[in-house]
């Protein structure tokens, strides 16, 4: 039996040619017995349960050094209870992941996101700041909504990346202008001091990336030269 | 009891440091019997063998300053193939052990950790396990030989030995060149591995190398060139067009006499810049069988070997931790590890087998995984008058093999093709 296109034998039962896809004419059609069966492995991934645990009991080690340091000098908490959140922070951003066997980005990075709006409350309040809810909680909530989003279209959206980091870019840019927005409103600073420039340069990179998705020779040039 | 353990070989320190979390080298040998492996023979072979080849039984360590082997305490259990070959290895797998005993059907293969062995260390191993599993199975006798060899014997030291070390040149060879042309497609999802296999008869394929007064090596390698720098035709005007060049293994043991079962081979990117003109097929087995004639000399290779075991001497580079040394040696793999190549053609030739041996086993074959950076692979082997040439891809596109298999039908050369793909 032979293709008729590319003129190589083929194994007997064959339905479609492995290298042109041409449909096989066979009027004496054979079950083929196949040369490797179906089972595909199990997709393995490395778990990272030890580490997480090693550095479980290395953040409970510093919180309690912490807080018999503080308790020992002070009596109180005092600048114990910006350690301690600190390195409550850092765990959940960084090891809390590592304890599950497929971490999803679109569930942590909202509870990365509601740590440290807890952190910064804690921040506020310690401090008798008036300055959470005009502008820290906003940009918390914009940061988590932007990187989420992110998250689920790289995730969930096949192709198109390039569209997409360009979006991202924009909008990163569009945001730094909230943020000082909102720092505007907050602490009553000039308004449009810093965030077009950092606008600017988002939306030129963001640009830069839509025009290399829309023109194939430029992506083709810029994957040639830039691959590792 | 104290485990044995080695150092890895010049060739094998950059394996481990270039693992990722879905790739890692590997490579398979594999034997077609005439009836059903027997699994639990299989088992008991594959035990023989582990006193005979105590290099291959091992785990990968990581030390302070280096990864090092540890004989395995984990018997290597035979299992039945997977719908692909060449599974990914992993980080885990590798601390079990290095190697895979696997069956399906009549196929006994073997897949290596390229940190054990390179492809001839793989087939000595493959044809001594198939060796005592006849043995075991049929009660026949094999002579020993120097491919067959006593299970019941010790390992000699030769065999155990990094032949880098001691066949590098004073100075090394240049190794800069020109980045290649990344041939490119569609990944396949969950890492699925396609293979397309050409079987040919060896006489025709000598025949057609002979007709261009070329090795069959070097055809094979100007085919898949011209294969190539078509495709790069259709995709870019020339003066934006790269070099195509193959990267091809080179058998460090012929030259140099050796008898290690460890890694003792090189590569050699051959091929030519496409810019400068278009190629006949006979021009492009001329230049590349020179080209191949030229730098596989002794002391040419002399000077490649000195360019990667002087760097590994250096005392600032030996003291520095293992973490650090693999960001290091990522960056040199990714300059010049894969980045000069358009795809390997990696030929182990012919495979004589003891006559005793022939009857039971009806092929076998040599398969190459994709490499990190660029999606297709050829390996080639020969045996009972027939050559395999196995192209294997992690792409969808089967675009490269079709243009090289038609070729060769075109060239007069009739080819069967065999596949796994879904």
């Amino acid at each position: 039996m032979y293709c008729v296109k590319c003129g190589v034998k083929l194994q007997d039962g064959t339905e479609t040619c492995p290298l042109c896809q041409t449909p096989v004419w066979n009027p004496d059609q054979i079950v083929r017995e196949r040369s490797y069966p179906d089972s595909l492995p199990e997709r393995h991934r490395e778990s990272g349960r030890t580490l997480a645990l090693g550095m479980t009991i290395l953040a409970a080690v510093e919180i309690i050094v912490v807080m018999i340091v503080c308790f020992r000098l002070y009596g109180e908490l005092r600048w114990g209870g910006y350690a301690i959140g600190g390195i409550g922070l850092f765990y959940i951003i960084a090891f809390l992941p590592q304890w599950f066997h497929e971490p999803k980005g679109e569930i942590f990075v909202p509870v990365d996101h509601a740590a440290v709006a807890l952190y910064v409350l804690y921040i506020c309040a310690a401090t008798g700041g008036r300055w959470f809810l005009s502008f820290a909680l906003p940009v918390v909530i914009g940061s988590c909504l932007i990187s989420t989003s992110m998250i689920c279209l790289l995730k969930y959206v096949r192709g198109g990346r390039l569209f997409i980091f360009g979006g991202f870019l924009i909008v990163l840019g569009g945001f730094t202008v909230l943020v000082e927005f909102f720092e505007h409103l907050t602490f009553g600073t000039p308004m449009f001091l810093w965030s077009l420039y950092s606008l600017s340069g988002f939306a030129a990179a963001g640009i830069f990336l839509l025009l290399c998705g829309i023109i194939p020779s430029m992506r083709h040039e810029l994957e040639r030269r830039f691959f590792f | 009891m104290q485990k044995n353990w080695y150092r890895l070989d010049t060739a094998a320190l950059i394996f481990p440091a270039t693992i990722r979390r879905d790739w890692c080298n590997v490579f398979r040998l594999s034997a077609g019997l005439t009836e059903p492996v027997d699994p639990a023979v299989l088992q008991q072979a594959t035990d023989d063998l582990r006193k005979r080849f105590p290099s291959y039984f091992v785990t990968l360590r990581r030390g302070m300053f280096w990864y090092y082997l540890e004989e395995s305490r984990s018997p290597v259990l035979v299992r039945e193939d997977y719908a692909y070959p060449l599974t990914f290895m992993s980080g885990a797998e590798l601390k079990r052990n290095c190697l895979r005993v696997l069956y399906y059907r009549n196929r006994i293969a073997v897949e290596f950790f390229h940190s054990l062995t390179d492809g001839r260390g793989g087939s000595i191993f493959l044809a001594n396990l198939v060796a005592r599993y006849l043995e075991l199975k049929h009660g026949i006798v094999i002579p020993r030989t120097e491919l067959i060899r006593d299970p019941a014997e010790p390992p000699r030291a030769e065999e155990l030995e990094d032949s880098f070390l001691k066949n590098a040149a004073e100075v090394q060879a240049d190794r800069t060149e020109e980045v290649s042309y990344r041939l490119h497609g569609t990944p396949e999802k969950k890492g699925f591995r396609t293979l397309t296999t050409g079987i040919v008869e060896t006489g025709a394929l000598l025949a057609a190398a002979h007709r261009y007064h070329v090795s069959v090596t070097a055809f094979l390698a100007a085919v898949m060139a011209e294969s190539i720098i078509s495709m790069q035709n259709e995709e870019c005007p020339r003066r934006r067009q790269r070099p195509v060049k193959i990267t091809i293994p080179v058998d460090l043991r012929r030259l140099y006499g050796s008898s290690t079962l460890r890694n003792f081979s090189l590569v050699l990117n051959i091929g030519v810049d496409p810019r400068y003109g278009d190629y006949s097929l006979e021009e492009l087995c001329s230049t590349i069988y020179h080209q191949l004639r030229a730098y596989a000399t002794p002391q040419h290779m002399a000077g490649m070997i000195a360019a990667n075991v002087q760097p590994q001497q250096l005392i600032v580079l030996r003291l520095a931790p293992v973490l650090l040394k693999n960001i290091v040696m990522n960056a040199v793999y990714r300059r010049t590890g894969e980045s000069f190549g358009c795809l390997n053609i990696s030929n182990i030739t012919n495979v004589d087998l003891p006559e005793e041996m022939r009857p039971y086993i009806e092929r076998m074959e040599f398969i190459i995984g994709p490499q990190r950076s660029y999606p297709n692979n050829c390996s080639v082997l020969s045996y009972g008058g027939r050559t395999y040439i196995n192209m294997i891809r992690n792409i969808r596109e089967s675009e490269l093999e079709r243009r090289f298999f038609s070729r060769l039908v075109d060239l007069g050369i009739a080819v069967e093709i065999e596949s796994n793909r879904r």
